[in-house]
C-alpha cells in the first residue's frame, strides 16, 4: 500500500501539486512500468500493434487484401506452341520478399496486407464478446453473491452445467444451428465467457460484502441497487478489468479456431488463413508460419498484459 | 466419508438434468436453419411441402414443451436417436469411434503430467532465477499458441528435420493393439501438440502452490531436524501441493476436447471430435445432439470423480 503511494506522486497537497502532475507524472508511470513489468509491457506493444493493424489497416496494409498478384511465367515461350499457355502465371505461395514482406497465400494474395487486415475481425470479435460477457457476467456474479439464498444456488448449478461442456462444443452448436455470421459469433462467443466473469466477479464480492462500508451503506438506508452499483461495482473493477483483457485472448484463440475448422462466416481471418496455408506447409509453409505467428503474437500481448494488470491491481486473484 | 460421496452424488443430479436441459435447447429452441439445411438435401418437389416432411420427421412440428418430455424419457431410457446418414443408433456411432479419442487424451495427459510436474517444481525450488523466468516464460507462450498452429508446426520440423509425417487419411488408422508401429505414428504429433495447454496449466498451478507451501511452518520444521532437500520437496512439499493440481485435472479434460476436435480432423484420427465436425458439415443432428450430450455427462461424472478424489486425498473438504 505504502509503495502504491508512493508511485502516484503527490496525491492533493494543494492546487499546485495537481498543476504539476501531467506529462511527466505519466511518462513516470509508463517508465516504472516496463522497468518493473518487462513482460506486461511487451504484452502491451503486441496489443499496440494488433491494435494499430486493426484501425490502421487500409494505410499500414502495402496491398488490397483481394487483389491477385502475377508474376512472369519463366516457362512461357511465345516462339514455342507447346509451352505454358500464359506470359503470367500466378504467384501463388511464395516466399517473401521485397515485394510481398510475408511472401503470398494458396490464390496470390499479398499475405502481409491479409494479416493486417485480419487484425480487423479478430479484434473486434474479441473485444465486443468480451464486453457482452463482461457486462452479463458481473451482473449475474454482483447479483448473485449479494442476494445469496436460493438466487445464488440456481446461478450457480446453471453455470456449473454450461462449464461442463467444452467451450469448442457450445461454439460449434451456437454457431451451426443459426446461419454463420459475425453477430451470432460474437454472440456465441461472449455467451461461453459468461460462466467465468460470473464466477470471479461472485468471489470478488463475496469478499466485499463482509466489509464495513457495505454495512454502513445499508445503515444510512442506502438501497440494494445502489450499493450493488455505486459501492460495491467500483470496488471489484480490478478482477473485471484483468479478465477483460486476458478474456480478449481466449476469444482471439476460440475465434481462430472456428474459421480454422472453416465454420466461420468468410471473411478475412487469421484462423482461415493459417488453415489455407496449413495445407501447403511442406512445401511452401510461410503463409501458416505467419498467420499463426499473428494470432499467437496477440493473443501472447493480452495474455502478458493481463498477467501484468492482475499483478498491479490485484494480485491474489488468479485467474 | 460416506455422508460426503452421497452429497456429492446427490448434487450432481441437478447438474445432470441441466446439461440435458441445455443440450435440449441448445439444439431446439431455433429448429428452422436446421430445417431448412435437410430440406435443401431433398431433391426435387415442392419446397415448402418437403419442409414440412422435414419438420414431421424431426418431430418440430409439435409445441417445445412436448418434444422435451420426449427428449427426456429417451434419455432416460439411454435412447440417443438414430443417425440420419447412417440411419444406426448414435449410441452405436459413437462407441465405435471413442477408442482413438480416449487413447489420444490419456496419452495427451500422462505426457503433460511427466513435463509439467518436475518443471513445476523446478521453477518453484529455483523462483527466480532465470530458469525460473525461462520456463515460465514457455508456460505463458504454451498458452497463447493455439493447438493447431503448434501441430503445424510440429508437422513441419518433423518433416524438414527427420523426414516424418504420419499416415494423413482415416483409413489408415489402425487400433493400438492391431498395430502398435501405426498407431502410435499417427498419435505421435497430435499428442505433443495437445500437450503443451495442459501441462503449461499444470505447471503454473504447481509452481503457485509449491511456493505457498514452501512457506509452510512444517517445511521449515522438516529442513530444522535436518531432512535432505530432496526429502522435503518429495515427501512433503509435493504432497501437499499436487492436491489442487488434480482438481484442475477435471476441468481441463474439458479443455483437452476443444483440442481433439481440431487435432483430429488435421491426422485424420476417427475418433468423436472429427465424427462430431463431419456430422455438423452433413447436418446429421441427431448425431450432433448426442455427441454433445454425452460429452457433457462424461465431463459430469469425471468431476464427480475428481471431486470424490480430492476429499479423499485431503479430510480437510470432507468435514467442511
Amino acid at each position: 500500500m505504502a509503495e502504491q503511494a508512493l508511485e502516484t506522486g503527490p496525491v492533493a497537497i494543494g492546487a499546485e501539486a495537481w498543476t504539476l502532475r501531467p506529462r511527466a507524472a505519466v511518462l513516470t508511470t509508463v517508465r516504472r512500468f516496463i522497468i518493473r513489468k518487462p513482460l506486461g509491457a511487451m504484452g502491451m506493444l503486441f496489443i499496440f500493434i494488433a491494435v494499430a493493424a486493426a484501425v490502421g489497416a487500409p494505410v499500414i496494409a502495402r496491398y488490397d487484401p483481394w487483389e491477385v498478384f502475377h508474376s512472369v511465367n519463366p516457362d512461357y515461350n511465345p516462339d514455342d506452341p507447346f509451352s505454358a499457355p500464359s506470359p503470367t502465371k500466378l504467384s501463388r505461395l511464395e516466399a517473401p520478399s521485397a515485394d510481398h514482406w510475408f511472401g503470398t497465400d494458396t490464390a496470390g494474395r499479398d499475405t502481409y496486407s491479409r494479416l493486417v487486415w485480419g487484425a480487423r475481425r479478430s479484434l473486434k470479435i474479441g473485444i465486443l464478446a468480451l464486453l457482452l460477457s463482461t457486462a452479463a457476467g458481473t451482473a449475474l456474479g454482483v447479483m448473485s453473491a449479494y442476494f445469496g439464498g436460493w438466487f445464488d444456488t440456481v446461478m450457480q448449478r446453471v453455470m456449473d452445467a454450461i462449464q461442463a461442456f467444452p467451450a469448442l462444443l457450445i461454439l460449434l452448436l451456437l454457431v451451426t444451428l443459426t446461419k454463420p455470421s459475425e453477430s451470432s459469433m460474437i454472440f456465441a462467443l461472449g455467451f461461453i465467457g459468461i460462466t467465468q466473469v460470473s464466477r470471479i466477479v461472485r468471489g470478488s464480492v463475496l469478499a466485499q460484502r463482509a466489509m464495513p462500508y457495505v454495512e454502513a451503506g445499508r445503515v444510512v438506508g442506502c438501497s440494494d441497487w445502489r450499493l450493488m452499483g455505486l459501492h460495491i461495482l467500483p470496488n471489484i473493477a480490478a478482477p473485471i478489468i484483468v479478465i477483460f483483457t486476458i478474456g480478449i485472448g481466449s476469444v482471439i484463440i476460440a475465434e481462430a479456431s472456428l474459421s480454422f475448422l472453416g465454420l466461420a462466416p468468410p471473411g478475412i481471418s487469421w484462423g482461415a488463413t493459417l488453415n489455407e496455408g496449413q495445407r501447403f506447409v511442406y512445401s511452401s509453409p510461410w503463409q501458416a508460419v505467419f498467420s499463426g505467428a499473428a494470432i499467437t503474437m496477440s493473443v501472447l500481448g493480452f495474455n502478458l498484459a493481463g498477467d501484468a494488470l492482475r499483478d498491479v491491481l490485484d494480485p491474489r486473484l488468479r485467474v | 466419508m460416506y455422508q460426503y460421496v452421497i452429497r456429492r452424488i446427490l448434487l450432481a443430479i441437478p447438474t445432470l438434468f441441466l446439461v440435458i436441459t441445455l443440450t435440449f435447447l441448445a439444439t431446439h429452441i431455433r429448429p428452422d436453419y436446421a430445417e431448412q439445411a435437410i430440406a435443401q438435401g431433398v431433391q426435387g418437389g415442392d419446397r415448402n411441402k418437403a419442409l414440412e416432411q422435414v419438420r414431421k420427421t424431426l418431430g418440430t412440428d409439435r409445441p417445445l414443451i412436448v418434444q422435451y418430455g420426449d427428449y427426456l424419457t429417451d434419455v432416460i431410457r439411454g435412447d440417443f436417436g438414430k443417425s440420419f446418414l447412417t440411419k444406426r443408433s448414435v449410441m452405436y456411432e459413437i462407441r465405435h469411434r471413442l477408442a482413438p479419442s480416449v487413447e489420444l487424451g490419456i496419452l495427451q495427459i500422462a505426457l503433460a503430467l511427466v513435463i509439467s510436474i518436475p518443471i513445476g517444481v523446478i521453477s518453484a525450488v529455483r523462483q527466480d532465477t532465470w530458469v525460473d523466468y525461462l520456463l515460465r516464460f514457455v508456460a505463458i507462450l504454451g498458452l497463447a499458441v493455439p493447438v493447431f498452429y503448434l501441430a503445424t508446426l510440429f508437422s513441419l520440423f518433423a518433416f524438414k528435420g527427420m523426414q516424418f509425417s504420419p499416415p494423413l487419411i482415416t483409413t489408415a488408422y489402425r487400433d493400438l493393439w492391431e498395430d502398435p508401429t501405426v498407431n502410435l505414428k499417427m498419435m505421435l504429433l497430435p499428442t505433443l501438440a495437445g500437450t503443451l495447454a495442459i501441462g503449461a496449466v499444470i505447471m503454473r498451478l504447481l509452481r503457485s502452490q509449491m511456493l505457498e507451501v514452501l512457506r509452510q511452518d512444517y517445511v521449515r520444521t522438516a529442513a530444522a531436524k535436518g531432512l535432505a532437500g530432496y526429502t522435503i520437496i518429495v515427501r512433503h512439499v509435493m504432497k501437499n501441493a499436487m492436491i489442487p493440481v488434480i482438481t484442475v485435472l477435471g476441468l481441463l479434460v474439458a479443455t483437452l476436447f476443444s483440442g481433439q476436435v481440431i487435432l483430429e480432423q488435421m491426422f485424420s484420427i476417427p475418433g468423436i471430435g472429427l465424427y462430431l465436425v463431419t456430422s455438423l458439415r452433413q447436418n446429421d443432428f441427431p448425431v450432433v445432439q448426442g455427441v454433445v450430450l454425452l460429452v457433457g455427462l462424461l465431463l459430469v461424472a469425471t468431476n464427480l470423480v475428481v471431486d470424490l478424489a480430492y476429499a479423499w486425498l485431503d479430510p480437510r473438504i470432507r468435514y467442511s
